[in-house]
């Protein structure tokens, strides 16, 4: 069974010990609560060529996210909606296990979630995107980079496409008498509705935690992700990992996570908020 | 006393001229003698060399190191231990030679994610290190807590004849095991090994500066005081 | 045509004809990696991740007395005016090639052998000389991973705009002007581990270019130096005790 790639780490019995001996005393290694975020920086208009931009860290994951802004044709079931593509790479930078090529399942299934907590969110008004319906529209793409990975790459890359959707810019085009596509002088923020939070929380054992480092995602049971737009309400989920969780877990983890969102929202807001006046 | 110049150093930088003989991190073209590391570059009449500051563990007949088993076979396991290369520990090593290959015998004996003290019995450029638990205190590791740091700061770690060791384990009241592989194991109460991190942490980082003793010292004696 | 270079000597973003643009680099930028930096060339912004040496996957491509030097430069999506597609494309792919040629003369392979090296460098904004800055940044990256090195590897551009030798030339420049020639060197050693042209130079201009990335190049080693030196030895006097 001697593997020839090493897919990812092995923790030590030792330290998972010490691990699950710390979660029935509530602590964990790096001495947080259970329900304790790491430190969360948002610094946003990191690229300024790109129309927006954000680089978050959580803890030591670190995550860059750039948007670009373009005219395009509408998906054929949504004439009447602007364009939004998500995309998101683990790059070969972020960790000895993550290898150069196409996103593998993990990716895109990182790059997936982040895209449905944007969108079931309505975070950006598609129908505002519109220059002539069916033909022409704004396309907002997306693309997040995973710097370095030290676990919940959800939360992560979910804050650094939702600060750089929030505080993008781009030139206002329009429609002159002849029907042609024109750009103006004016610069134009993306029509925004709210910031949507994603929350990922694991189970180890009986516990529950959230925002999980590299180590505990090696030994959790189950993971969850819940997305919150500002009314509280849900707007996208995902479950991973093999493990199970009871139905008291889950209504546990939804209360938690609504709580958790709020919290979390300011510091995204903050972190917008310091773009603008930078 | 021998005098020692010494100064900072990065890759190709001149460091000196003259008949030197480069010792170790230095090359030298004609009588000019160059740098191939970041590093604390040591002048003296024995030659020159480079201590550097960063670079993987390069295994040496005779290291004791701690490693991690993270796969395993019906020969041998796959050991982690902090190198360019996984080390192999031979089932026959652990067993005896009659043993006869057998996978569960070995998930029975050392599972992944065991970490063992070992010392390294051969490692040569065409083949990976070869371990043997053959030996006082050495096998698997049955408590402590781990700490890494860079494997090129051990020698100041341990300090002269192990001075730096001592004075960190009679200040903490913790046993250190150390790997030359830069891997460290504590064991002790709570107390003790956050402040024996604290100390080891002290070093990694300030490995290259004069001061350091004094520096360990102020910091292991201020805790005694804030405890008593 | 624009004109790039104004009645005064003047570029079209102020800077003269041997001026090299702002220039920061940063050491061990990410947590992960053996060894890391980060580059700031004008609006290039560059970061580079160094594993390594390393086991080779599959083993068959393990050479028996030295290490394999591999280098992915890629751009990201949001890091050129239009964006660009994330697949590596054909431009990319020949720049990784030169940039592993250009590093792999100062790295001493034979003394990891049935190993392998990997430098990742992801540009994450571009304006021109991004090759040459990634090449600055990378040597770097590899000397915080430790690797032994027999001289750092560092690169500029020089070309030709308006009629005019130059040094360091941004997007526009590299686009509209005559020709642009990167060119990266091992300082101490003083040779040369790159060299490409893209248009066209007189023999008295490329000497004359040649002459200017060079000293370019030596400017820009003492940025390098310095970097690696705040990082390892920021704080206090060398010592034993």
């Amino acid at each position: 069974m001697m593997s020839a790639v090493k897919k990812s780490i092995v923790v030590e019995q030792l330290r998972k010990a010490q691990m699950i001996e710390l979660l029935s005393k509530e602590k964990r290694l790096d001495n947080r609560g259970l329900m304790d975020f790491r430190p969360v920086i948002i610094e946003t208009g990191v690229i300024d060529r790109a129309n927006g931009s954000a680089r978050v860290q959580v803890g030591n994951t670190q995550v860059i996210a750039g948007v670009k802004i373009e005219i395009g044709e509408p998906f054929p079931d949504t004439p009447e909606k602007g364009l939004l593509v998500v995309n998101a790479e683990v790059l070969p930078l972020a960790s000895a296990y993550a290898e150069p090529g196409p996103p593998d399942e993990d990716a895109i299934e990182l790059a997936r979630v982040v895209d449905r907590g944007v969108r079931e969110s309505q975070m950006i008004d598609l129908s505002k995107l519109v220059l002539i319906p069916g033909r022409k529209v704004y396309a907002v793409f997306v693309d997040v980079n995973v710097l370095n990975t030290d676990g919940n790459l959800f939360d992560a890359s979910s804050y650094a496409t939702v600060a750089s959707i929030a505080t993008s810019t781009m030139p206002k085009f329009y429609v002159d008498q002849n029907g042609q596509i024109k750009q103006s002088n004016e610069i134009i923020p993306l029509p925004i509705k709210g910031i949507p939070v994603s929350i990922t929380m694991a189970r180890i054992g009986d516990t529950l935690i959230v925002d999980p480092t590299s180590e505990e995602e090696a030994v959790m049971d189950a993971r969850i992700t819940l997305v919150f737009d500002e009314d509280g309400n849900l707007c996208a989920g995902q479950k991973g990992q093999p493990g199970t969780l009871n139905f008291d877990q889950v209504k546990t983890v939804a209360n938690t996570a609504k709580v958790k969102a709020k919290e979390i929202r300011e510091i995204i807001k903050g972190g917008i908020t310091e773009d603008a006046k930078g | 006393m021998p005098e020692v110049e010494r100064k900072y150093v990065t890759p190709g930088e001149l460091i000196a001229e003259g008949s030197y003989k480069p010792i170790s991190n230095v090359i030298r073209i004609k009588d000019k003698l160059y740098a191939t590391k970041v590093g604390l570059a040591e002048i003296s009449h024995e030659g020159i060399r480079v201590i550097p500051l960063s670079g993987p563990y390069i295994p040496r007949v005779e290291d004791l190191v701690i490693g991690k088993i993270v796969d395993y076979s019906a020969f041998s396991w796959e050991v982690d231990i902090n190198s360019c290369f996984f080390a192999y520990l031979s089932a026959q090593s652990v067993f005896g030679r009659d043993f006869s290959p057998d996978r569960e015998s070995l998930l029975k004996k050392f599972s992944i994610g065991d970490l063992i003290y070992a010392k390294v019995i051969a490692y040569d450029r065409t083949r990976n290190p070869l371990l043997s638990v053959s030996g006082p205190g050495l096998g698997r590791i049955p408590k402590g807590e781990i700490v890494k740091i860079s494997p090129a700061k051990i020698p100041r770690l341990i300090g002269k004849k192990g001075s730096m060791i001592k004075t960190i384990e009679s200040a903490t009241n913790c046993k250190l095991i150390i790997g030359q592989n830069g891997i460290i194991l504590i064991v002790g109460t709570p107390d003790g090994v956050l402040l024996a991190t604290q100390a080891i942490r002290m070093v990694e980082s300030e490995a290259h500066l004069a001061g350091l003793t004094k520096n360990i010292q102020n910091l292991l004696s201020k805790s005694k005081e804030v405890q008593s | 045509m624009r004109e790039l270079i104004d009645e005064k000597g003047l570029r079209i973003d102020g800077r003269r004809a041997d001026e090299l643009r702002p220039l920061r680099i940063e050491v061990g930028v990410l947590k992960n990696a053996d060894g890391s930096s980060y580059i700031e060339m004008g609006k290039n912004k560059i970061v580079v991740a160094v594993y390594g040496p390393k086991e080779v996957h599959p083993k068959h491509q393990a050479l028996p007395d030295r290490s394999v030097l591999r280098c992915r430069y890629h751009m990201a999506p949001f890091s050129t005016d239009v964006r660009k597609p994330p697949q590596p494309s054909r431009r990319e792919i020949e720049i990784s090639k030169v940039i592993r040629e250009a590093l792999e003369p100062a790295l001493m392979l034979e003394e990891y052998p049935r190993t392998a090296i990997d430098i990742y460098l992801e540009v994450l904004q571009a304006d021109g000389g991004s090759r040459c800055a990634g090449i600055t940044a990378s040597a770097v990256a590899l000397a915080d991973a430790g690797i032994t090195m027999r001289d750092m590897v560092v690169a500029c551009a020089a070309g030709k705009v308006s009629g005019q030798v130059v040094l360091d030339l941004n997007d526009m420049e590299d686009k509209e002007g005559e020709a642009d020639m990167p060119v990266a060197i091992m300082p101490n050693l003083n040779q040369v581990t790159l060299l490409q042209l893209d248009g066209m130079l007189t023999p008295e201009e490329f000497e004359k270019a040649f002459e200017m990335a060079m000293n370019a190049c030596r400017r820009i080693y003492e940025v390098q130096r310095k970097a690696l030196m705040d990082k390892y030895f920021g704080k206090g006097e060398a010592g034993e005790e």
